[in-house]
């Protein structure tokens, strides 16, 4: 049997949880009694033992910085507002869970996932590469020829800073 | 200024480090002794102490000071103290001022210089405004040596009885047909599992026939007028068309009345007839006609009742009763309402049937219930095997508007589990909770033997109910103890309601003048050194009115309530604050604002000689103000409050160079 692995507290972030608090969407985030009313009907959480959206939140009041933002589990969010809904304490998991992320892609912690969208979009402008293929048809349909790189996406990325994140 | 040149004394307190560890005291007081009329200024540990007190009353003497400043904690806190203090050194409290440079200042700023600069700007207003007081003597009034207990539920039932038992003449007005309040609905107590009525009944009964209690019930409180020790209370009692002495419970008129509808003591699970007795053990014990839906009454004609009774007990041409009463102390008793679990949609309450509140419960449960006693699924009537609890249904949920929790609900949701597993003995019972909650006598102990008796509590709050075809309820939840979800259908579903403020306690509020806490309950006048007592003087209070408590919490209340109300109705006379109102006659020109204006009643425009002019009614004025901010003639003062003392300490706020 594994041997379990225990947490010295002293090397987790007490103020990981102030810093979720600061962010716009995170604001609630103290509020959270552990009801657990939000865990009991996630979609997401019903499929997936890998993502419990009461656990995150108390892994993030415990300060577990690191594995809060290096773990993927925040990004299975669906943000269906299931809990939101329901949430007696007003906790708005689906904005906290957002206010989360955009903490991770600071530090450098974005889900692979959405990096590759990232980078297909800031390379062609959309999620899909569009080949010939799909240029013959359109032809035959009498539309015009899409182009296969969008060069004004970069500009873009380049100007707002997306690119430094994404790519 | 004719008169000589006032002696102020200034004192400062540190109030341990509440005060000191943000303002420099010693630097307030060395202020002080530069502003003008001031003779001794000085600093003090803990003013209101034995000793700081004698220091200012040996000043008093010794440098024959005319006027008092301390700059301390709020007038609330310890106004009345430093009024006493000069009062015993002989000099007129109304002499006295007192700044809040606690509450007001160090516990709400974090910068030393800037508080400590704060604080000798209040000061400095204090000593200006303190200058221009006057003397005023305190006046007298007779006691009113009864007592109004407005609430027949258990708090109001034991607050009457310990006042008549003390020998004071008490009435309870109640606005159901029958005292009992919720208490008599319940079936059995917790942790002891006591018959609620068993215990309750007999101190209803002796409601009804004490020698010093009066009870008007199916009755309401029009209006309430008047102050401590004299209060003027008008009470309407509504019509019950039968006569009580003629009723001999017989129930024929029951019998033959064709009008059925919900029973409002059985939660609606049972009917009842126009022509009822609310419960068997009723006080008063007979019968009533519900006026709202008696055919007779309605659209005339019927009047079965009336033919049938054999003992001519039906009085169509009562007619509704209206009372004066003149009391000194007002206890208010009016309790709670169940949170309507309607409005959480997602549990299906009142759609799903095999959803139930828990008051729902004591009533299936109990012997006087729709099945005598028999808890069954009310959809096909059987006997259920899985039953669920939810607990915290509209307490501790901010969307729902209570962020308080109930205190009771976990307690009386033990007590049913726990008769629920004395009656089904192989019955899965689960309670879904998010924190329990047992803080009192022989309650940990009682939901240890719940858990040894095999009730399984399930840490984690379901999201939702669903139902099948057959009326079974789903439940997904989590179990945050083992971090596993779970899905359990099961047969029945208690809702642990919460407590909620009653809706008509918004007008009573407002009759009585009394202010409500974040909450919706009633704000007691100190949370912890005085929880019977009200902001007005000669009202108090007991049970869930000012806040969910048990049986046994609303009884030790009803018991204080009800000494501090002996306390009052004990005296001969008290005394009335001369912070009042005054007109001068010569400058009202009669327009009636003020008297409009008025919460009180205490200020009339009369004819005079002089044509119109307002009165003030002095024992009625609590000083409020609103006659003197209203008037457009500068006509109406306020004593210890008048235009000239309140400018003086604006203007010494905003040019300090004119005074000092």
């Amino acid at each position: 049997m594994k041997k379990k692995e225990i947490i010295n507290m002293d090397e987790l972030d007490p103020q990981f949880k102030y810093e979720i608090a600061s962010q716009p969407g995170g604001e609630h985030i103290l509020k959270c009694v552990q009801c657990a009313t939000c865990s009991s009907g996630c979609p997401v959480a019903s499929v997936s033992d890998r993502f419990n959206p009461r656990k995150i939140i108390r892994m993030a009041v415990l300060g577990l910085k690191d594995t809060v933002l290096r773990e993927d589990f925040v990004w299975y969010c669906a943000a269906c507002y299931t809990c939101s809904e329901r949430c007696p304490q007003d906790v708005r998991i689906p904005d906290l869970m957002a206010a989360v992320r955009n903490i991770a892609v600071k530090e450098g912690c974005i889900h692979p996932a959405y990096k590759e969208q990232g980078r297909l979009i800031g390379e062609l402008g959309r999620l899909y590469e569009v080949t010939e293929f799909e240029n013959e048809k359109r032809e035959k349909l009498g539309l015009p020829k899409v182009r296969e790189k969008n060069e004004e996406i970069a500009e873009i990325y380049s100007c707002t800073g997306v690119g430094k994140v994404v790519l | 200024m004719s008169k000589s040149e006032p002696r102020i004394g200034v004192y400062v307190c540190h109030c341990g480090l509440n005060i000191g560890a943000v303002v420099d005291v010693a630097a307030v007081a060395q202020y002080a002794q530069t502003l003008p009329g001031v003779v001794v200024s000085r600093e003090s540990t803990y003013t209101c102490s034995d000793n700081g007190q004698r220091s200012i009353q040996e000043d008093i003497e010794n440098h024959n000071l005319s006027r008092v400043v301390v700059a301390s904690c709020s007038p609330r806190m310890h106004g009345d103290t430093f009024m006493k203090t000069c009062e015993t050194a002989g000099l007129n409290p109304y002499l006295f001022e007192m700044v809040n440079i606690r509450e007001q200042c160090s516990w709400v700023h974090t910068d030393k210089e800037q508080a400590t600069e704060k604080a000798k700007d209040l000061v400095r207003m204090a000593v200006a405004k303190v200058r221009l007081l006057e003397p005023l003597e305190k006046q007298k009034s007779a006691v009113n040596k009864a007592a109004l207990v407005i609430g027949g539920g258990v708090a109001g039932i034991f607050s009457a009885l310990y006042l008549a038992n003390a020998g004071i003449k008490t009435y309870v007005v109640e606005k159901k047909p029958s005292i009992g309040g919720h208490m008599a609905q319940l079936d059995k107590t917790f942790p002891t599992l006591d018959c609620s009525l068993c215990i309750l009944s007999p101190r209803m009964a002796d409601i009804g026939k004490h020698e010093n209690i009066e009870l008007i019930t199916y009755a309401d409180i029009e209006n309430i007028s008047g102050y401590a020790g004299n209060f003027q209370v008008t009470v309407k009692s509504n019509p019950r068309y039968v006569i009580k002495e003629n009723c001999r419970l017989c129930g024929v008129c029951a019998e033959k009345c064709p009008i059925s509808l919900p029973d409002e003591f059985n939660m609606g699970l049972k009917k009842r007839k126009a022509v009822y007795i609310p419960f068997p053990q009723a006080v008063p014990n007979y019968y009533l006609i519900d006026a709202g839906h008696c055919l007779h009454i309605t659209k005339g004609g019927c009047m079965l009742c009336q033919k049938n009774c054999p003992n001519d007990a039906i009085d169509f041409e009562e007619t509704e009763a209206v009372r004066e009463l003149n009391v000194g102390a007002i206890i208010v008793a009016t309790g709670f309402e169940l949170y309507d679990a309607t409005q959480k949609k997602e549990y299906g309450y009142g759609r799903y049937p095999n959803v139930i509140t828990n008051m729902d419960f004591e009533r299936w449960v109990s012997a006087d219930g729709p099945t005598h006693g028999k808890v069954v699924r009310p959809s096909d009537g059987a006997p259920p095997q899985r039953i669920g609890f939810i607990q915290c249904v509209g307490s501790r949920d901010e969307k729902e508007g209570a962020v308080y929790c109930s205190r009771i609900c976990c307690m009386a949701t033990v007590k049913q589990a726990t008769m629920l597993r004395e009656k089904y003995p192989s019955a899965e019972i689960y309670v879904y909770y998010t924190d329990m909650r047992t803080p009192g006598k022989g309650f940990e102990e009682f939901y240890q033997r719940g858990r040894e008796h095999g009730i399984v509590f399930i840490r984690g709050k379901p999201g939702e109910i669903e139902e099948d075809d057959n009326h079974n309820l789903l439940i997904v939840s989590e179990d945050t103890d083992s971090g596993l979800i779970l899905r359990n259908t099961l047969d029945l579903v208690v809702l642990a309601c919460g407590l909620r403020p009653p809706e008509a306690l918004e007008e009573l509020a407002q009759k009585l003048h009394l202010s409500r806490s974040p909450d919706g309950f009633i704000m007691e006048a100190h949370p912890k050194l005085r929880p019977a007592e009200t902001s007005i003087s000669g009202v108090f209070l007991t049970g869930c009115v000012q806040f969910p408590k048990d049986i046994p919490d609303t009884v030790a209340q009803s018991g204080g309530a009800a000494a501090m109300a002996a306390a009052l109705l004990t005296k001969d006379e008290i005394e009335l604050e001369p912070v009042r109102a005054a007109v001068d006659e010569e400058l009202c020109i009669g327009c009636g604002l003020c008297e409009e204006n008025c919460d009180y009643g205490a200020i009339e425009v009369k004819k005079t000689e002089e044509g119109m002019k307002a009165q003030v009614i002095e024992v009625a004025c609590q000083g409020c103000g609103v006659c003197a901010a209203s008037c457009p003639q500068k006509a109406v003062t306020v004593r210890h409050f008048t235009d000239g003392q309140l400018l003086a300490q604006v203007t010494a706020a905003l040019e300090p160079e004119v005074i000092v």
